[in-house]
């Protein structure tokens, strides 16, 4: 514990830079910004500007993209606030309290909860990223081909089980990332895949072109349908409600607390942001005393989302950089950065690269105290800007989103590649298909398979070798369990799901 | 309008087609199991397979639950003809960019949708749309260096 305060002080010392501060302020700006506006959120905001950081250096590039990544995260939940239309998937929870706040004339105290507890969860995830970390990655050094690819069936299969989505949507998420993340050459016996001899797709699809279309494209078109109108609340905001509300939130403890330990265990286990955001919100609602005053304009509606939000995006980063997998949408991106940049993410990272992962540590402390500032100091910019028509916005919107696709690899296929995943993405989330399982099976799904394909070069064929000793036995089948989890849930609990899905019904229309 | 049901049956058909299209694909690859482990077509074989069985079963799911789903409406007309009227002008930015770069294409673009589909005034959509185009050029050629795709137009301008 004691070797990670000096490893941190050491990061702070490479993150403390004029340099870095700057590139902070920027990237918390410009994810505010990506936050604000419907239809660019942190996962596409990230992939925009990732061919941009091809020529930094590494330590540069992830903290430029990290603060990006909380700047979104507090941008989402202004427009929740004052507007009642979610900047980004993981505010849609801020909206139920935290408009009726505002229409009550409180935005102010609103917005300065929701930014103060966010940034408490934040702090709590990194936290527990600076005290686990190195220990998760030194376990890790001892992981073979075996492991790694027990792991990463791990992740993939507690996805369908605590995803949240329908396991068999899930399924057929995971299955089209394995599919589009297969085409072009194989990389271990160097034959093409489903490449049709069509000549652009032997590079194969960038995931950066799929999260565009998916995430941008397609968020986009899902606004565009339900007319967004941004109006009613003004973003001026009064300095003695702020006050107010910083001297109150002492009094949320609890709600905090147990934001931040959902927020944590769903961005380690790859449940992401947004599913936490909505546990945390039902789990307050259930237990707090001021329960039945939820979504009348309730303060502890609008901090216990955040606060799972914030702590979730953050310690999303740890298994990203101890084990090379990500916890949510955002963090694939990232990883995917990563190996653009020439590192090889994993436990490798803590020996072969310290500046990168204890900067990037320390950034994230500066990062987020940042944010919760410009992000209040800004409210009212931004308010402004969104009165500006939608009819404007959405166009730029577009025209950024196609030239993101664009400077992924220079290829004019690439903007084809984005309109038809923006229109996947549409159906999809209409439909309820979840969308990051398909982001981290196009990432990680050609790593995990390398990592099998190498095991079974070792064990002569046999899968035997995933049960060869008690760590890889214990993942495996726990991955196994997860696997099954939705078939074992259905046949175990038949009888106790249906009562409580008709008490739900009952609930919803009392 | 469109409801749930017609909407998961034409997505899982999508789903099951790219499935047969992947399946077609792995014909030429080795599928098998050989002694060092699997072959470079046995895991595209194996997700083809499970995309068309999943697909197959969403869709016996929204078969079971056909009164229900029915009922739901999940695009409106209203809501349908706005993403139509504000999708198919990106499809033309796309169409225009192939060959006249994409400066031109956004530009005119921006020009169109805002003037006609948001029903501004000429001088705010001109404004916008040479405004974006010229900060696009400028952050994109000259601060970072990334060129983007470009058309016959700029090489005549001297800036391909």
């Amino acid at each position: 514990m004691l070797s990670n305060l000096d490893a941190l002080m050491h990061g702070f010392s490479v993150a403390l830079t004029a340099h870095h501060l700057m590139l902070m302020m920027a990237g918390v700006l410009l994810g505010v910004l990506v936050g604000v506006l419907p239809g660019l959120g942190a996962p596409n905001g990230v992939t925009l500007l990732l061919p941009l950081t091809f020529t930094m250096d590494p330590v540069s590039a992830i903290i430029l993209l990290t603060s990006l990544y909380w700047g979104a995260l507090f941008g989402g939940s202004t427009t929740s606030i004052l507007f009642n239309i979610p900047g980004e998937p993981s505010s849609v929870a801020t909206t139920f309290d935290g408009y009726p706040m505002a229409r009550q004339g409180r935005a102010s105290e609103a917005l300065t909860l929701a930014f103060l507890s966010a940034g408490i969860g934040a702090m709590v995830g990194i936290v527990v990223i600076t005290l686990l970390s190195s220990a998760v990655a030194s376990f890790a050094l001892r992981f073979g081909p075996p492991e790694y690819f027990a792991v990463y069936f791990l992740a993939f299969a507690s996805f369908i089980a605590f995803g949240g989505g329908a396991p068999l949507k899930t399924i057929v998420s995971l299955g089209l990332g394995f599919g589009f993340g297969m085409m072009g050459m194989d990389t271990v016996s160097g034959s093409m895949r489903l490449t049709f001899d069509i000549p652009e797709l032997i590079r194969g699809i960038s995931f950066l072109v799929v999260v565009i279309g998916l995430f941008g494209l397609g968020e986009l078109l899902l606004t565009i349908e339900e007319g967004p109108e941004f109006k009613g609340a003004n973003g001026r905001l009064d300095p003695r409600a702020m006050l107010r509300a910083l001297v109150s939130l002492p009094r949320y403890w609890v709600a905090v607390l147990r934001g931040s330990a959902v927020g944590v265990w769903m961005g380690i286990t790859p449940g992401g942001p947004t599913a936490a955001s909505f546990m945390s919100y039902g789990l307050a609602r259930r237990m707090s005393r001021n329960g039945a005053r939820f979504g009348q304009g309730e303060p502890e509606g609008v901090i216990a989302p955040e606060t799972a939000d914030h702590s979730a995006g953050t310690s999303a980063m740890l298994p990203m950089l101890a084990l090379g997998i990500p916890g949510s949408a955002t963090s694939a991106v990232m990883l995917g950065g990563l190996m653009i940049w020439g590192l090889n993410p994993g436990p490798m990272l803590f020996t072969e690269q310290r500046d990168f992962v204890w900067g990037m540590i320390a950034s994230m402390y500066l990062g987020n105290v940042i944010g919760v500032v410009l992000a209040l100091a800004t409210v009212p910019l931004f308010a402004a800007m969104l009165s500006v028509s939608f009819s404007v916005i959405g166009p730029i919107i577009v025209t950024v989103c196609l030239v993101g696709a664009y400077t992924v690899a220079g290829a004019p296929f690439d903007l084809w590649l984005a309109l038809v995943f923006g229109a996947a993405g549409f159906l999809m989330k209409k439909l309820d298909y979840p969308l990051a399982p398909l982001v981290l099976a196009m990432v990680i799904g050609d790593k995990a398979e390398d990592a099998f394909r190498q095991s079974m070069l070792l064990s002569n064929g046999s899968l035997g070798v995933l049960w060869s000793n008690p760590l890889v036995g214990t993942l495996s089948t726990l991955a196994v369990l997860f696997l099954l989890w939705p078939v074992m849930a259905a046949l175990l609990g038949r009888h106790r799901t249906s009562r409580a899905m008709k008490l739900a019904q009952a609930e919803n229309r009392a | 309008m469109l409801n749930r049901l017609q909407l998961e049956y034409g997505f899982a058909g999508l789903v099951f087609l790219v499935g047969a299209i992947g399946l077609r694909g792995t014909v030429e690859l080795e599928t098998g199991w050989a002694a060092d482990g699997p072959q470079a077509g046995f895991f595209p074989y194996r997700v083809s397979l499970i995309l068309m069985a999943a697909a197959a079963l969403v869709a016996f799911q929204a078969w079971r639950n056909r009164a229900a789903l029915s009922q739901a409406v999940v695009v409106e007309a209203e809501g349908g003809g706005r993403v139509l009227r504000f999708a198919l002008p990106v499809l033309g930015m796309v169409l225009v960019a192939q060959w006249l770069g994409l400066y031109l294409a956004m530009a005119l673009y921006l020009l169109g949708t805002i003037r006609f589909t948001g029903k501004r005034p000429w001088g705010t959509a001109l404004g916008v749309a040479l405004g974006v185009t010229a900060i696009t050029f400028v952050v994109f050629e000259k601060w970072f260096a990334v060129p983007l795709l470009k058309g016959p137009l700029e090489v005549m301008l001297g800036l391909g």
